[in-house]
């Protein structure tokens, strides 16, 4: 496939492969809560996952390993099932949050409620990877995932203030409801730098045989693609903040949030938002399955791979099924999909440095990156938002919790 | 002839002593080389003991931190492989040759 | 070469490529007076897990018992079977003929295949 072919596909990944449960709903609390002041959150953490899918491609292109590969090989396998019990835990949580989403929105869509199509969702999800054929459905899903761009359009037809925007690009003290302000701006980074998206990546950089030659396709498809992705997440945050905060108006139920596009863009915005939700989710939830085969069977260097038959790699086959019937069961429980999906977040932020530390380390090492190590501000940018987000983390979760949500 | 076997994942982490029993390090690893068709062991690797210096090691691993100051480079020592004394593979004694009696 | 940075846990490939596993142990030769061999590469069979915790491991050895292929037992790969250390450790083995993969062709046989479409 020609490089340019790649880089436009990347795109498309990247772009309607960055909204999902996660981004979509701690942008829209953060716009109805607090306007446009919190999307300064929203470009920290796109520039922090711009910077670490960039890398986990570049490692794979150079190393021709795979991130966890890589991480139990230069760490050794003690210290590797630190970052792996952290990520697994975190991952199984998000992608809960993601067959919650779809099953949110079919709801919305048939109004039968969520937790009755938990296992619906949850055997379509495990029925797409079964079928061994993912390159196919992730081209397909990310190119429906464009749907997502009619947030854009609807921050367009709301007459979004685009100096407001500007203005609040770079971080502001919160004017009132501090904890909540500083937990939503850490959920908002945990959304947005969610170790899954660069795991996922390094792998698919394995899969498609990356070589050196692919740093370039490598460096714009993560920074356009994860910029574009983060311009939408804007673009629902201030959907929110002038369909929502400006009337006063706080999200108490699930009904309300399609009027985000149903507001500017009548029922054709009720249909589109359905299906945004749905769409994203769904992508996310097949990559998030994947992604946590990937990690096990990487690291311990079992047969992998999103095109063999599951026959030809049983036992990462049997990660996925079991990971999407036990995240099917969490929101089949009837556990609310929302708040479940706003704690992960923050629990993905909290544990940014665990993950982010082990692949810095690799991209500064010259064994596996020779020349093409990182340069320092990826270096200090990825571990000061990292640590920031963990430390604002390890105080909001617990002021957030007694506080109630 | 069947020789004493160990299993080097076990001496990895292993603190090393002196004749006296003075901690003076750890194994970190060994370093091997081509003799004829076998691969030798040519000398063992052997770092700080104590945790602060081996954590400080850890983040020195990231320029960031060490511009910082929150890092030093590693103190990594190789030792010629028959400096170790591993009777006991549990216990190794750090026995340089020329050492006073 | 260093046998931790460059050996251990690194990935194992078959003479066709396949995968594995890792280096989970690497058994040195101690011969009287002379320096240590490299005698064999350990994949597998609960290896990895006695070098995260013995505890952990003492209770994976009592459920892999009940569960899980007979053939369990760590795979002694000698070193003269190695082939190439780079990327990946290459050995001169067939994979499926060894224990490396009795876990794979259990998983495959008991769960896996018996759903329709594997």
């Amino acid at each position: 496939m020609s490089k340019l072919l790649e880089i436009a596909l990347g795109l498309v990944t990247g772009i309607g492969g960055f909204l999902e449960a996660g981004s979509l709903a701690t942008s829209a609390q953060a716009g109805a809560a607090f306007g446009f002041q919190l999307i300064w959150a929203i470009v920290l953490g796109t520039i922090c996952i711009a910077f670490l899918v960039e890398m986990a491609g570049r490692l794979a292109a150079v190393s021709k390993h795979t991130l966890p590969d890589a991480m139990r090989e230069r760490f050794g396998v003690r210290f590797f099932t630190v970052p792996l019990v952290a990520v697994v835990l975190v991952s199984f949580l998000v992608l809960a949050s993601e067959i919650g989403g779809v099953s949110l929105a079919l709801q919305l869509a048939t109004g039968i409620r969520f937790q009755w199509w938990a296992p619906v969702v949850a055997v379509a999800v495990w029925l797409l990877l079964w079928a061994h054929n993912f390159s196919l459905v992730e081209k397909g899903v990310s190119l429906l995932g464009l749907v997502t761009l009619v947030f854009i359009v609807g921050a367009f037809k709301l007459h979004t203030p685009l100096n407001e925007i500007g203005t609040h690009l770079l971080p502001s003290l919160p004017h009132q409801d501090g904890a909540r302000y500083w937990f939503t701006a850490v959920s908002i980074i945990g959304a947005s730098v969610s170790p899954y998206l660069f795991y996922f990546y390094s792998a698919g950089a394995i899969e498609d045989h990356w070589d050196e030659s692919y740093l370039g396709v490598n460096r714009l498809t993560a920074g356009l693609g994860m910029g574009f992705g983060g311009s939408i997440a804007v673009a629902v945050l201030a959907c929110a903040a002038m369909v929502f905060h400006s009337r006063g108006i706080q999200i108490d139920r699930y009904e309300q949030i399609p009027l985000l596009l149903a507001e500017p863009l009548g029922h054709w915005g009720f249909i589109l938002f359905v299906a945004s939700l749905g769409i994203a989710c769904l992508g996310a939830a097949l990559e998030i399955a994947l992604q946590i085969a990937y990690l096990i069977a990487q690291g311990f260097g079992w047969k992998w791979g999103e095109n063999l038959k599951p026959r030809d790699a049983a036992r990462f086959s049997l990660i996925y099924t079991v990971m999407v019937f036990l995240a099917g069961l969490v929101i089949f429980t009837g556990i609310d999909p929302l708040k479940l999906t706003i704690f992960s977040m923050a629990l993905t932020a909290l544990s940014l440095p665990v993950t982010v530390v082990p692949l810095l380390i690799l991209m500064n090492d010259p064994l596996y990156l020779g020349d093409n190590g990182n340069h320092w501000i990826a270096n200090a940018a990825v571990l000061f938002i990292s640590l920031l987000a963990c430390i604002v983390a390890i105080v909001a979760i617990p002021l957030q919790l007694m506080g109630g949500s | 002839m069947a020789h004493r076997e160990v299993r080097f994942e076990d001496l990895l982490g292993k603190t090393v002593r002196n004749q006296y029993g003075r901690a003076v390090g750890r194994i970190e690893d060994a370093r091997i080389e081509p003799e004829g068709e076998d691969y030798l062991v040519k000398e063992f690797l052997i770092g700080p003991r104590e945790r602060l210096p081996r954590l400080l090691a850890f983040l020195g691993q990231l320029p960031t931190f060490r511009a910082g100051g929150l890092g030093r480079k590693s103190q990594v020592r190789p030792i010629p492989w028959h400096w170790l004394d591993l009777s006991d593979p549990a216990r190794p004694v750090l026995s340089p040759p020329s050492a006073p009696t | 070469m260093d046998l931790g940075r460059d050996i251990l846990d690194q990935q194992v490939i078959d003479r066709k490529c396949e995968l594995m596993g890792k280096v989970d142990g690497i058994v040195l030769e101690l011969p009287q007076g002379k320096p240590p061999r490299v005698a064999r590469l350990v994949i597998g069979g609960g290896t990895a897990a006695r070098r995260i915790h013995p505890g952990f491991a003492d209770w994976l050895v009592r459920w892999r018992r009940r569960w899980g292929p007979k053939d369990d037992e760590p795979l002694e790969v000698p070193w003269s079977r190695v082939l190439k250390i780079g990327i990946d450790v290459k050995v001169d083995l067939d994979a499926e003929r060894t224990s490396a993969l009795a876990w794979e062709h259990w998983v495959r046989e008991h769960i896996i295949g018996r759903i329709p479409g594997a």
